[in-house]
């Protein structure tokens, strides 16, 4: 299977000078289409930074992600952003949806910021977008009348409305309880196995990572881990 | 479009504060245009007051006791900005009645020339606009101190020491008291005969043109030997720098109005700059480029700017309207040109302080807004 996604010797330095922390060293591995993959390591290991550079909302300090095929390197934050909102679906700790706008168009958003027409077929995908993750008929709620669990599955719902080729989700359930939590994993697995969408999840949860297909593990900015569950 | 889009929303999310900076930018273009308003309708008033019934550019002899010839008219309406130019006759007449005697400044000449400049057949408030040999018309506080009415007799002393009887034919109000007192007006012929005049000498070219304001530079044009031009802007320049001081204060008060705007604009889009940032930075993650997510802020402000000028209009028009109830003997009229301009200036002050939230925008990070929750 092609690689969605490749990490080739990455490092990322913030800051200069004394005042410089190395983030990331020499971090390469690569995820091919339609994997189900985690990133475990302790708080400030560097997951997030990992995640913001492998999505393109960061450019890292030396090496190379390659997106789609597509080396990245010489982008500029314009094309970056194209390349992400046609390739990439994020998913936060937050769930970062607009709150002067209703369900229905927080999920046209990121259609309607490259240009797309929304039209029938459109609404037809949010209502069975919304359908799959147990939520539907909320089109018309606005954002800020929904509970976190409905926020973060609507928020769910936005990254994946473009039929992304791998989702980002950095802390998906960090905000959420135990059994919103079960239901969004439960939802991420159903949405790889019928999509065939790829998922790299960052979790502090050591759980939540066993039930993934691969763990990547991250400490003090190396990749010092990287073990597939073999499930039956 | 949707940075429009986002933009009403930005607006419609904050109710409150968006009808207040609509509100305030109302107030500021109602205030130009009431104020811009209001002193180009009095000074209209008070130039129109001064010159409207008389004339802009007087043509005179240069000696005393000399005359001019009624050709200096014909010549004066050749200038394109003159409207008016008639050759009249003065002098003047003593009215005696008991121990009290009341000088009379007479002026002479043809009936439809005289009403040229000075309108009198639409100020006649007794009796009819004629001027028959023989027939006077004089104004209303001559005639209540003289009580004279219309058909009386009235008795004058002549600079010739003779006396002389005119039929009153009508009673005229020009507006102001001093004239209304000491003019009064007969035919040509009545006061060639009492001064000894050939057909062709005159006392004065009264000269009128289409805007009051040319006079000086028409009177340049028709200086010529012998004859002495007087132009109204000359003789009055106190009312005239009084007036410019007056348009110079207004202009000022205008542009203190403006700024104030500006800085209500700035100011609240600065603080929904920073209200909003958060979204911005989720709309930027979803690949919306800096310049579009700058757009949001220019069109709130166009949006503010269109709105707060439209409401502006519609207050300035209603204080013109509540004016015309106010006891003063003349009516603000809205100038379309100064609306415009108002208008005009209002929207690119509304867009000029939205550079620098535009700005600060778009140099929103969706990193640290996706890190901070
Ligand atoms: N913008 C930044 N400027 C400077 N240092 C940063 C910045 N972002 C992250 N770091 C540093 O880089 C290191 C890795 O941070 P990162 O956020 O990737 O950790 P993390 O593994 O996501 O932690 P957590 O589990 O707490 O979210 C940390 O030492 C952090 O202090
Ligand atoms: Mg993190």
């Amino acid at each position: 299977m092609a690689d969605v996604l490749v990490a080739d010797s990455i490092e990322k330095i913030y800051g200069e000078g004394d005042t410089a922390t190395r983030a990331l060293e020499a971090v390469s591995f690569e995820v091919a289409e339609g994997e189900f993959a985690s990133i475990v390591g302790q708080s400030g290991s560097g997951k997030s930074t990992l995640l913001n550079l492998l999505g393109l909302l960061d450019t890292p300090t030396s090496g190379a992600v390659t997106l789609a095929g597509q080396d990245t390197s010489g982008l500029s934050r314009r094309q970056r952003a194209r390349l992400r909102s046609d390739t990439i679906g994020f998913v936060f700790q937050f769930h970062h949806l607009l709150p002067e706008f209703t369900v229905f168009e927080n999920m046209t958003m990121p259609l309607r910021i490259s240009g797309q027409k929304v039209g029938d077929a459109e609404r037809k995908r949010v209502s069975e977008l919304l359908e799959l993750m147990g939520i539907g008929g909320l089109e018309k709620k606005n954002a800020n009348q929904l509970s976190g669990g409905q926020k973060q599955r609507v928020a769910i719902g936005r990254a994946l409305m473009k039929r992304p080729d791998i989702v980002l989700a950095d802390e998906p359930t960090g905000n959420l309880d135990t059994a919103n939590t079960d239901a969004v994993y439960e939802l991420f697995r159903s949405i790889n196995e019928e999509l065939g969408t790829g998922f790299l999840i960052v979790t502090h949860d050591r759980g939540v990572a066993e039930m993934t297909d691969r763990i990547l593990e991250v400490s003090d900015g190396k990749l010092v881990q990287d073990v597939r569950n073999d499930y039956v | 479009m949707l940075a429009l889009t986002i933009a009403f929303r930005f607006l419609r999310s904050q109710p409150g504060q968006t009808a207040l900076i609509i509100a305030g930018i109302g107030v500021g273009i109602a205030v130009q245009i009431f104020v811009g308003s209001l002193i180009t309708s009095l000074q209209d008033d008070l130039v129109d007051s001064t010159v409207g019934s008389s004339a802009h550019i007087t043509l005179l002899p240069e000696d005393d006791g000399e005359q001019i010839s009624g050709d200096l008219a014909e010549e004066a309406l050749r200038q394109p900005e003159v409207t008016t130019a008639i050759p009249v006759r003065r002098m003047s007449g003593l009215y005696v009645s008991g121990d009290q005697s009341t000088p009379l400044s007479i002026t002479g000449g043809d009936p439809e020339d005289i009403d040229s400049v000075y309108g009198l057949s639409e100020r006649i408030v007794d009796g009819e606009f004629a001027l028959e040999d023989g027939q006077i018309l004089v104004g209303t506080t001559f005639a209540d101190g003289a009580a004279t009415g219309i058909g009386d007799e009235l008795e004058l002393v002549l600079p010739n020491g003779e006396p002389a009887s005119f039929t009153v034919a009508g009673i005229f109000d020009l507006g102001a008291a001093a004239a209304n007192e000491r003019l009064a007006f007969v035919d040509a012929g009545s006061v060639g005969d009492a001064l000894g005049l050939g057909d062709d000498e005159y006392s004065a070219i009264e000269i009128q043109v289409a805007d009051v304001f040319t006079s000086t530079e028409v009177a340049q044009r028709l200086e010529s030997p012998g004859v002495e031009v007087v132009d109204w802007q000359a003789e009055n320049q106190e009312l005239l720098s009084g007036l410019a001081a007056q348009s110079g204060s207004s202009l000022m008060i205008q542009a203190f109005v403006l700024v104030a705007v500006a800085l209500g604009i700035a100011s609240t889009l600065a603080i929904s700059a920073v209200q909003k940032t958060r979204q911005i930075g989720i709309l930027k993650a979803m690949g919306m480029t800096d310049a579009a997510a700058g757009r949001i802020f220019l069109l709130q402000a166009l949006i503010l700017g269109v709105t707060g000028v439209a409401a502006g209009i519609g207050l300035g028009y209603l204080l013109i309207w509540g004016f015309s109830f106010a006891p003063v003997d003349f009516d603000v009229r809205p100038s379309p040109a100064l609306i415009a301009i108002s208008a005009a200036i209002g929207v690119a002050v509304a867009l000029a302080s939205s550079v620098i939230p535009s700005r600060s925008t778009s140099r929103v990070d969706p990193i640290e807004v996706i890190q901070g929750g």
